[in-house]
Parts: C-alpha cells; sequence; structure tokens
C-alpha cells in the first residue's frame, strides 16, 4: 500500500543536496542571453523605435521586433489576443516590445537600456470603472471581456420572504504568485532540426503549441521540456520566456538562455485579479440562506488570460459552500492599462470567500446565532442543489470539515484584548470549469523489468510525481516502488493539461488509473500476480517489442448555461473550514494570526504529508493575501516594497484531514492545492471582527487600513 | 548586474583614508547591504574601498565615560554586545531588528548612518546617547554630533573623502530604556514608525526623559521640547498628553501634513502613551 | 580582477574575479555552485545565502573579493563526506521540501544556527530563517524538520 503514505517525495533528494537542476541552472557558456525591452506606458502608440545603439554594441546578436515573427504574434491560454511583442500600441507597463539578444547577459542587458522607443500615450484606463465609461477602446470589440450570470430561482422573491438582509461592498487588490524561482528558460535546435526550449512551467504541451504557432512550425518539431520549477501558483500558465527564446533560437541559430530579475518579474507576469465585490445576502431569522445577490467587477488588465475563466469561476462560487435557494450573480471583467491579470491559485474565488464569509458573519450577528452554527446550517452535503443547480451525490465534506473544526471552535477563549476568533468555509470545483479538460499519459515497461510511466504532468513543487506515483503502484498492486519516472518532456509524454485548478491529482491520478487498469490486465495475462517475475515478463516482451498502456480520463461536466451558468461544471468539489486566531495591536493595527485550524475534505489523502504541506503553504498565502501583500502597478517593483510573510508572521496550523472519498477520483482523492488557501483572509477578517469590532472589507487589511478603520470606528 | 567599478580592500584605516584622498570617486562599503542594492540600480563610482576588514573599525572601547564604536561593527554584534546591552539598550535592541538575520550579519552601524535613510532603525538610539561621529580625512579629523551629520534623508555631511571611523555614545545607566517599532511584516521590513526612549524617574516624577522619533520626519528627531517639560515634571495623564500633543505639533511644524500621518501620528500618540506610563 | 583565495566547502579555492562582481554570481558562473540562487538579487528573499565563516549573509550583495581568506559553506558542504547531513535527512523525512528553491539557504540558515545552539526552541527556528522566504511550504515542516535535526544531531554528540 502507497496510497495514505507519507511517501518520501522523488524530488526531495536532489532538491537538499542543491543538484536539482532549475531552467537558469541548465546554462552553459556557449548560450546567448536573450532579454526583453518592455514599455515604459501604460497605454501607448508606438511612434519609432531606434536600436541602433543596442545594435552596435560590441557582442549584441540581434534585436528582435514582431516583424521578426515567422508565424502568429498572438498567444493566450484561452484565446489568442495577446502579442509576443507589441504591433504599433503598448497596453500596459512591461508589454513586451523587442528581444534583444547578445552574446553575455551584461551585454544583453546593457543594450537594451540602448533601445530608444518613441511614444504617443493614450489615455490610461486605469481602473474597470473608467474602462466601462470610457470612449478609449482598449480593443475594438469594446472594454467589456466578458460578463457571466448566474441565475437560480427568483432573487428578488427570495430577499421579500427575507427577515434580514444584508448588503455591502469588498474589494481585493492585485497579487502577484511571487514564486522564489523567476521565470527562466535555456532553448537550443537539437540534431534533429527541433526547436527545444526547457523552462520554469506549469504545462508543457500547451507551451508546444504556442511555439509551433509563433514559429509557423508544426507542434512535433517543438519540443517542450520542464526544468524543475520553482513554485508556479499560476503564473507560470501563460507564455512567459519559452516564446522569446524560441524565437532567439530560431533565429541566431544557437543555444538561447533566458532569465528574469525579480523586477522583470513583477512587471512581466500575470497577477491575481483585484475584484469590487457587491454583495447583498437575505435569510430568515431561523438562520436559513434565502437569497444571495452578487454584483462582481474585475479588473483584468489589457489582455484576456486567464479573464474569462475568473470571471466564470468567481460567478459560480459566488454564494460559497451553501444552499441557497435563490441566486443572481453578474460578474463582469473590464479591460484595463493595468498589469494583464490572469491565473492565480484559485482563480477569483478567494476573492469571493472574504465576502461570502464576511455576509454569512454579519447575518449571524443579526439574527444571534453562532457563526459555526450558521454554516452546519446551510452547509452543501450529499444531495444537496449547488448555485447552479449542481446535485452533489458524491464527496460533500463540508459539514465533517466543520465538525473537525467545532471542538476548537466552542473550546476557544479570548486571551484578552485584542483577542479573536473568526471563521472561513469554501468549496472549490476540481478541473476547468464547465469544459473538457483531459489527462493522458502511458505505462510500458523498460526490458530490465521496471515499470516506466510517462507523465506529461508538470510537478511545481506540489508533489505531483510522487502522488502519481503512489496512485500507479496501488493501482498495479505492486510491493514496491519499481517504478521509472519519465516526466515533464513533450517528446515523451502526452498531454496531461495544466497544474492548475487542483486538477493533477484527480484527473491525471485517474488518467493514471486508467492506464494502470490496461497494464494490470496485460500482468495478469503474464501471470505477474500469481509469481511470475516482472523482469521475465518484460525479458519475454522486449522481444515483440514492449506494450504501451494509454490512460486518459476526462471529468465528466456539462457546459454552463450561457444566460444561467445553470448545469454542471465540475465533476467534483473540494470543501474546507479554516478558524483563525487573531491577535490586533489596536495602537499599531498589528494583526497577527496566531493559531489557525484547517480542516480539509480532500477526498482521500495519497501522501498525508504533502496535503499538510499544501495546506501550511496555502496558510501562508492566506495570512498575506489578508495582512500585507498588495502590488501597486507603477510602484512596486521587488520584494523591498511587496512583502511576503516570512517564518515570524505564520501561525501555528493545525491541519485536519476529512476523507470523504470521492467515487469518480484515484482512491477517492480530490484535490487540495488551491482550497488551503481560499478560506485563511475570510477567516482572518472574520477574527479582526471578533476581536476589534470592526469589520474590514478591503484587503489587504494592512497595518495602516486596519489602524483608521479602528480609530474611525473609536470616534462613532 | 552592477556597474563597472574598482574595488580596493583596506587593511589599516590609513590605507582607507590614502585611498580616500587620491581616488577620483570613491565609496566606501563595509557590509554592503545598502549600497550593494543602489549600485545594481545603476550608481556608479569609480572606486568602492571596503573597510569591513580594518581592525580599527571593529572594535569598541571606553574612555571617559563615553563608548567608542567601531563603524564597522555591525548589527548583529551590537545587537548581543554585552556592553551594549549594559550601555545602549534601545540600540542594542534597534539593531536586532535590523532587516534579518543575514542582513545584521552584513550591515554596520557605520553604513546604517552614511545611508542616513529616515527609517535607520539604529538613528533614534544613538540620538538618545547623543552620538557624536568621529569623521577622518588623510588631513583631518573631527567630532561632529549625529544631528548635525544628516543634513536631509539619504543625505549626510561627511565629506566624500573622509571616514566615518567610530562613533561614541553616552552610556545610559538606571534608565527604563527601550526601543519601539512597528513595520509592516513581523520582521525583516522598514520601520514604518520608530521610538527609541530612555526614562528616569523618581517618587512619582520624571527625573529625565529622553525621546527620538524616526520614519516620521524626514530625518529622526529628539523632541527637545518635550523632553524639557517632561524632565522634573510629576507623572500624571496630564503631563502625559501634553507632552504628547507637543510631541505631535513639533512633527507637523517640522514636515507639515502628510498623508502618512493619518496613520502615523495616532500610532506614535499610542506608543508614546504606552512608553511614558511605563 | 582580483585573485582570491579561501576556503570552500572545505577546500582551498582560488579564483579571478571582476572587481564587480557579487559572490552570487562567482559562485555560480566560475565555480558551477547552482545551488546558490538568485531569487531577487537586493536581499530580500535569501536563496542566495551562503555562510561565511559559518554565518548566513546574501551572496548576492556580497562583493565576491569579499571572500578573500573566509570560509565560505554551500549547501555541498552538508553533504561532502559523502552522506547526508541530519538537517537533510530531516527536510526530506518532514516534507520541508517543495518546490526546492529556497531550500540550500533554509539549511544553510538551519546549519548556522545548530553550531550555535544545539538545542534551538521554536523561536530560535522562527529567527534563524526569517531572512529567507518560502512560498510553497508557510515554513512549518522546515521548522519541524529543524527541531527533528537538532535532536538527532544532539544525540550524535
Amino acid at each position: 500500500m502507497f496510497i495514505g503514505q507519507d511517501i518520501t517525495r522523488v524530488d526531495a533528494l536532489d532538491k537538499v543536496l542543491g543538484t536539482a537542476a532549475f531552467a537558469h541552472d541548465l546554462k552553459n557558456n556557449t548560450m546567448l542571453f536573450a532579454c526583453v525591452v518592455r514599455s515604459s506606458r501604460p497605454h501607448a502608440m508606438i511612434r519609432k523605435i531606434d536600436a541602433s545603439a543596442a545594435l552596435a554594441l560590441d557582442g549584441v546578436v540581434k534585436v528582435l521586433s514582431h516583424k521578426d515573427i515567422p508565424g502568429e504574434n498572438l498567444f493566450g491560454a484561452i484565446k489568442k489576443d495577446q502579442p509576443f511583442l507589441a504591433e504599433g500600441r503598448v497596453r500596459y507597463k512591461g508589454e513586451a516590445i523587442l528581444v534583444v539578444v547578445g552574446v553575455t547577459e551584461e551585454i544583453a542587458r546593457k543594450a537594451s537600456g540602448l533601445v530608444e522607443i518613441e511614444y504617443e500615450d493614450l489615455e490610461y484606463i486605469s481602473d474597470p470603472f473608467l474602462s466601462m465609461r470610457s470612449a478609449i477602446l482598449i480593443h475594438d470589440g469594446g472594454n467589456l471581456l466578458s460578463h457571466r450570470k448566474v441565475i437560480k430561482g427568483d432573487a428578488g422573491k427570495g430577499f421579500e420572504s427575507s427577515d434580514v438582509v444584508v448588503e455591502n461592498t469588498y474589494s481585493t487588490t492585485w497579487i502577484d504568485h511571487a514564486y522564489m524561482e523567476t521565470e527562466a528558460g535555456i532553448g537550443y535546435t537539437d540534431e534533429r532540426g527541433h526547436i527545444v526550449v526547457a523552462s520554469s512551467t506549469q504545462n508543457i504541451h500547451y507551451k508546444m503549441k504556442e511555439i509551433a504557432r509563433l514559429l509557423a512550425i508544426p507542434p512535433e518539431q517543438v519540443r517542450v521540456v520542464q526544468a524543475t520549477t520553482g513554485g508556479g501558483f499560476g503564473g507560470k500558465l501563460d507564455v512567459t520566456v519559452e516564446g522569446y527564446i524560441a524565437l532567439a533560437v530560431y533565429h541566431t541559430k544557437r543555444p538561447v538562455v533566458m532569465r528574469y530579475t525579480r523586477e522583470e518579474s513583477f512587471l512581466g507576469h500575470t497577477k491575481r485579479h483585484p475584484l469590487y465585490i457587491e454583495y447583498k445576502t437575505g435569510a430568515g431569522k431561523d438562520g436559513n440562506l434565502t437569497a444571495v445577490e452578487v454584483n462582481i467587477i474585475g479588473d483584468t488588465g489589457p489582455y484576456i488570460s486567464y479573464g474569462e475563466t475568473v470571471c466564470l469561476r468567481a460567478a459560480v462560487h459566488a454564494t460559497g459552500p451553501y444552499e441557497v435557494p435563490n441566486v443572481l450573480v453578474n460578474s463582469r471583467m473590464f479591460y484595463t492599462n493595468n498589469p494583464v491579470s490572469g491565473a492565480m491559485r484559485g482563480f477569483g474565488v478567494p476573492q469571493l470567500a472574504l465576502a461570502h464569509e464576511s455576509q454569512l458573519d454579519e447575518i449571524a450577528e443579526r439574527i444571534g446565532m453562532d457563526p459555526l452554527d450558521i454554516r452546519m446550517k446551510n452547509a452543501l452535503k450529499r444531495g444537496s442543489l449547488t448555485a447552479t443547480s449542481q446535485v452533489l451525490h458524491h464527496s460533500a465534506g463540508l459539514l465533517e470539515t466543520l465538525k473537525g473544526i467545532e471542538p476548537f471552535w466552542r473550546a476557544r477563549r479570548k486571551q484578552g484584548p485584542g483577542s479573536g476568533f473568526g471563521l472561513g468555509c469554501m468549496y472549490y470545483g476540481i478541473g476547468n470549469t464547465g469544459i473538457s479538460n483531459p489527462s493522458s499519459c502511458y505505462l510500458t515497461f523498460t526490458p530490465e523489468g521496471r515499470v516506466e510511466m510517462h507523465s506529461g504532468v508538470c510537478d511545481i513543487g506540489q508533489g505531483s510525481d510522487t502522488v502519481l506515483l503512489q496512485i500507479l503502484c496501488d493501482a498495479l498492486g505492486m510491493e514496491e516502488m519499481g517504478i521509472d519516472l519519465v516526466r515533464g518532456d513533450t517528446d515523451t509524454s502526452l498531454d496531461a493539461g495544466s497544474t492548475s485548478a487542483s486538477r493533477q491529482t484527480y484527473i491525471s491520478g485517474m488518467a493514471v488509473c486508467n492506464a494502470a487498469q490496461k497494464m494490470r490486465e496485460y500482468l495478469e495475462g503474464q501471470g505477474y500476480y500469481s509469481g511470475k517475475p516482472l523482469k521475465d515478463i518484460c525479458r519475454e516482451a522486449a522481444e515483440k517489442g514492449l506494450p504501451v498502456f494509454k490512460g486518459h480520463f476526462d471529468p465528466p461536466t456539462t457546459a454552463p448555461d450561457p444566460e444561467t451558468s445553470q448545469g454542471a461544471p465540475y465533476a467534483t468539489y473540494a470543501f474546507a473550514t479554516h478558524m483563525t486566531e487573531v491577535h490586533v495591536d489596536e495602537v499599531t493595527g498589528v494583526c497577527k494570526a496566531v493559531k489557525v485550524h484547517a480542516a480539509h475534505d480532500v477526498g482521500r489523502a495519497i501522501n498525508v504529508s504533502n496535503v499538510k504541506g499544501q495546506i501550511y503553504g496555502g496558510v501562508a498565502m492566506g495570512v498575506g493575501l489578508a495582512l500585507m501583500e498588495e502590488f501597486i502597478p507603477g510602484k512596486t517593483e521587488s520584494f523591498d516594497n511587496y512583502y511576503l510573510p516570512t517564518s515570524m508572521d505564520m501561525p501555528e496550523v493545525e491541519a485536519i484531514v476529512v476523507e470523504d472519498r470521492e467515487p469518480t477520483g484515484p482512491f477517492g482523492a480530490k484535490g487540495v492545492g488551491e482550497p488551503a488557501l481560499i478560506p485563511q483572509a475570510a477567516a482572518i477578517v472574520n477574527a479582526i471582527k471578533d476581536a476589534t469590532g470592526v469589520r474590514m472589507r478591503q484587503l489587504p487589511c494592512d497595518i495602516e487600513r486596519l489602524k483608521l478603520a479602528l480609530e474611525k470606528n473609536k470616534i462613532k | 548586474m552592477l556597474p563597472k567599478f574598482a574595488s580596493v580592500i583596506a587593511k589599516t584605516r590609513e590605507e582607507a583614508l590614502s585611498w580616500l584622498s587620491s581616488l577620483e570617486n570613491p565609496r566606501i562599503i563595509a557590509g554592503g547591504t545598502d549600497l550593494m542594492v543602489k549600485m545594481r540600480a545603476g550608481k556608479q563610482y569609480s572606486h568602492v574601498i571596503d573597510v569591513a576588514g580594518v581592525p580599527e573599525l571593529l572594535t569598541m572601547t571606553e574612555t571617559d565615560g563615553r563608548l567608542s564604536v567601531g563603524s564597522a561593527m555591525t548589527h548583529a554584534r551590537l545587537s548581543t554586545s554585552e556592553p551594549i546591552i549594559r550601555n545602549a539598550r534601545s540600540l542594542a535592541l534597534a539593531c536586532g531588528l535590523v532587516g534579518s538575520p543575514q542582513i545584521r550579519n552584513m550591515g554596520t552601524i557605520g553604513g546604517n548612518l552614511a545611508n542616513a535613510s529616515p527609517a535607520a532603525d539604529s538613528i533614534p538610539p544613538l540620538l538618545i546617547h547623543d552620538a557624536v561621529l568621529v569623521l577622518e580625512s588623510k588631513e583631518t579629523r573631527r567630532r561632529v554630533p549625529l544631528e548635525e551629520v544628516i543634513v536631509a534623508p539619504y543625505v549626510t555631511s561627511i565629506d566624500r573623502k573622509e571616514l566615518l571611523g567610530s562613533v561614541e555614545i553616552n552610556p545610559l545607566r538606571g534608565y527604563r530604556e527601550g526601543y519601539r517599532r512597528v513595520a509592516k511584516r513581523a520582521t525583516w521590513a522598514i520601520s514604518r514608525l520608530g521610538v527609541a526612549f530612555a526614562i528616569k524617574e523618581d517618587k512619582g516624577r520624571f527625573t529625565d526623559v529622553k525621546l527620538a522619533i524616526g520614519s516620521c520626519t524626514p530625518m529622526p528627531f529628539r523632541p527637545k521640547k518635550v523632553e524639557d517639560l517632561l524632565k522634573g515634571a510629576e507623572k500624571n495623564e496630564a503631563i502625559i498628553t501634553e507632552a504628547i500633543r507637543m510631541a505631535l505639533e513639533e512633527i507637523k511644524l517640522i514636515s507639515g501634513i502628510r498623508p502618512s500621518y493619518a496613520y502615523k501620528l495616532p500610532v506614535l500618540k499610542g506608543i508614546l502613551e504606552e512608553v511614558l506610563r511605563g | 580582477m582580483k585573485t582570491i583565495s579561501f576556503v570552500l566547502n572545505g577546500k582551498k579555492t582560488s579564483i579571478e574575479v571582476d572587481d564587480n562582481e557579487t559572490l552570487l554570481g562567482a559562485l555560480r558562473e566560475r565555480l558551477g555552485i547552482t545551488s546558490v540562487k538568485e531569487g531577487c538579487g537586493i536581499g530580500e528573499c535569501g536563496t542566495c545565502t551562503v555562510l561565511v565563516d559559518d554565518e548566513p549573509h546574501y551572496s548576492c550583495l556580497t562583493l565576491a573579493s569579499k571572500a578573500n581568506g573566509r570560509d565560505i559553506k554551500t549547501v555541498e558542504y552538508l553533504s561532502s563526506s559523502g552522506v547526508l547531513h541530519p538537517l537533510q535527512e530531516a527536510f526530506i523525512k518532514s516534507g520541508a521540501v517543495q518546490c526546492g528553491y529556497c531550500t540550500p539557504g533554509m539549511l544553510l540558515c538551519a546549519y548556522s544556527l545548530l553550531l550555535k545552539n544545539a538545542d534551538p526552541d521554536a523561536r530560535d527556528i522562527k529567527e534563524a530563517i526569517s531572512g529567507n522566504l518560502c512560498r510553497c511550504t508557510g515554513y512549518i515542516q522546515i521548522e519541524e524538520a529543524i527541531k527533528n535535526a537538532a535532536e538527532i544531531c544532539k544525540c550524535d554528540r
């Protein structure tokens, strides 16, 4: 049995030795260095580019512009709308314009500073409210990217029949993924003439296709390899360095390396969407929720990235994990000239959790009900209807997570002034929203008698390689881990889809199970399970050619109704409850998260240590989201003005793993990566209210915002 | 990547002074925690003179009741130094709050002063200890009070041919002394506000009060009028309220009204209340 | 250019470095020690941490010439005897490693701590790694690993 065991991570040894090869570590002295010249303006026409001084610099090999792109100069995870290199117009500060290739990093960077660009500024659309009114169009189709609705029952009637209605607005800001490793990669042409790129990424097959389109060559002539990747959290889903590396290799016919400085990383990659959320909640005196109406306005920046995805996912998760008979959600994303907002751990749901959890606490307060009781009363459970009227047929362990927290909640005692406790709940659909998002893999043997798993799954540090091996071992009924992992390479694997949406354990885990089932049948026939050694089976099979067993899984979902979003957008959901104790210093406005209890229904914990690692890391990110992280366009440059929580900012965390097994998942597993973060900021904000009487509706609730709110409250 | 410069490593004070006098556009480097960041951002010097290993700058001596601290002593050393803890507790505390463990192992007291950030943690404690900086060039040697050395945010009156050799401080014994600061993160963050204090009381009276406030005005400062008001006064809520009112007034007089004061002044009021009440 | 001599992971080493070169650059580019990372280049992340005379320093803010005559340790030192250091064992066992980018710096800070303090409490451990950011783990399993390794090191003594 490997499932449920704390199997040592397969990548840990190299990482503690310091030998793990991250993308920039693959660099050698024969490689050219490429760097990007970026727009210094948020919105402008490019009138003139003068690269002559850069080209004149000794050691500069090429300066590439959009004119040097042989294929299509547009990329995008969902829709192709973002230029690799700007053509005549820039739409955000930091947009890529040129690629400078030099013999060393020093030369390339120096040259990029010598490029002169003349701009003619256009109106800077600085927020979505300006965007919706402005006559200036960021794209010809208008400034509204997406409008999704969730309509269930009749919200108006629901409010009429409510005993209590609470209405508030909430807002959140840009958050940077802030993975410790900045974007990097290398590229070269191999002996077949194929373009090879090895990079820090969350999705190799997607990037292979984008490079092929960029260079107008068949995808088969592009090979993308995942280097050891120093975190992703959604920020390495979009094409980062890969396109530029491929273009530079294509033109120079020489190996090329790229690496973003931290400043470039902050400037260049996507952010978490700032959302403005108007939220109205109705309930009966008994605490039953009767209606929810939500109006979400998002700033998606000038290009789509995952903007539509966030728009829809935020909408369908807007009620939180509760049964609400009447729901009306309007979720709109507007283009602006701010940084491109894209995928980040939770795709809009952490922002909504702030709102629905604050609302629920206010309802509870108004009717004199305990915050835990009101959550238990309304919790989604097996058989419940979600906001999209999806029946939860299987795993739905929210109540179990609440029960896991209950003893700590009931026993809570304030530790003097400034002490407070808060709850946050969440549910999260595993996998992409209402669209096909399959994963494939294949298994074979080595002639020496080992099973070989070919996986296109990108392990970005969360531990999917280890988890998939555990799943495979048990699916094959192996007693020891006799498996070779061939991973992260488009030449040797099938498309597993992106490492995002907490989907790899569930979806790629099922693809592995599917392949294992076929291999198992084969092994059965060969007498493996009646004692024939694998070595012998493989030796015999090798003579005829080793068999290959393909696995595939695409979670059953239905496309949301275009008008009402009703349907079953996810095959399964994860659930969680966090309870956070804070201490607020009313003199300084400093809030410290002291202790967290985090209960997560993960279906089945394949690797408990990994699950806990995700929970702890999610809590840390939640502390940052709630209390200190804020990317300010034009101001934030690096970690000196973007604070991540340190070890000293972390609360003590007790993780409670709830396993309501999901029959459609591998050995009952669902996912935990994003859920770990989602309810934490909400729990902190609710705890601050409990501690101080002040309700914070804007994140981050940093020392200044909190102190000002405390002062205001005093005057009141 | 750093701009091009030549670096020299001084083995003695004399060597450093002689380079300072002969080189064209030199800059002293010790820990490098500020200078390296500035140079990476594009600041250029022809030479940097590394003084981190100069023995004379690494010593601490006590003469005539004053403590002389070598300018290349690191924050880590000062925060754990027994004489500093005994004689200048606020300085030890402040040095222990600078940056991170790595920054404290690298950064020096001299560097912190020469950088002259309004938010430098070491400056308010040094102010209440009447710090005097010993500035030497090849030809000259002068002793200048810290207040006079910092002339504007990030600007000092240290001549570019001068080396900050040591900092002399007045020990304070028998005081209730400390350093309170506020930052946006539990550690490794720029101070949004820092208050150094040393207070002596006897039979319900303030017999001596020394206060210095950092991160609030362009340069950390001592509200001397407030100190004078409190000195010898009976300790009660009325005098504390008046002292704080005066302190806040003085800040507004120095800097006018700044947006950050909506936060800082109420916080300072709260901290001063705690500090004065004890 | 300058010739500098220092002890690197227990071995005497001499290299030529540029005057404006950082220790981080020299270790990565001239000595092939890629376990030392550049996460920010301004001393705000900790991934470039090395030990200088057994104390953690940011190599991105350290001129290479400052290494002259000093003892420099990178994570390679911990297993230079051919076996994993108890800290490395504990990091693996406690789930302290996720993406791994902060790991070498964390290990070095932990090693430096245990040299000075064989019996660190939870606060000592938190402080020792408070100059190293980690975005994946929330630090908790790293702290557990250091605690566990300290126990093992104590028993070995």
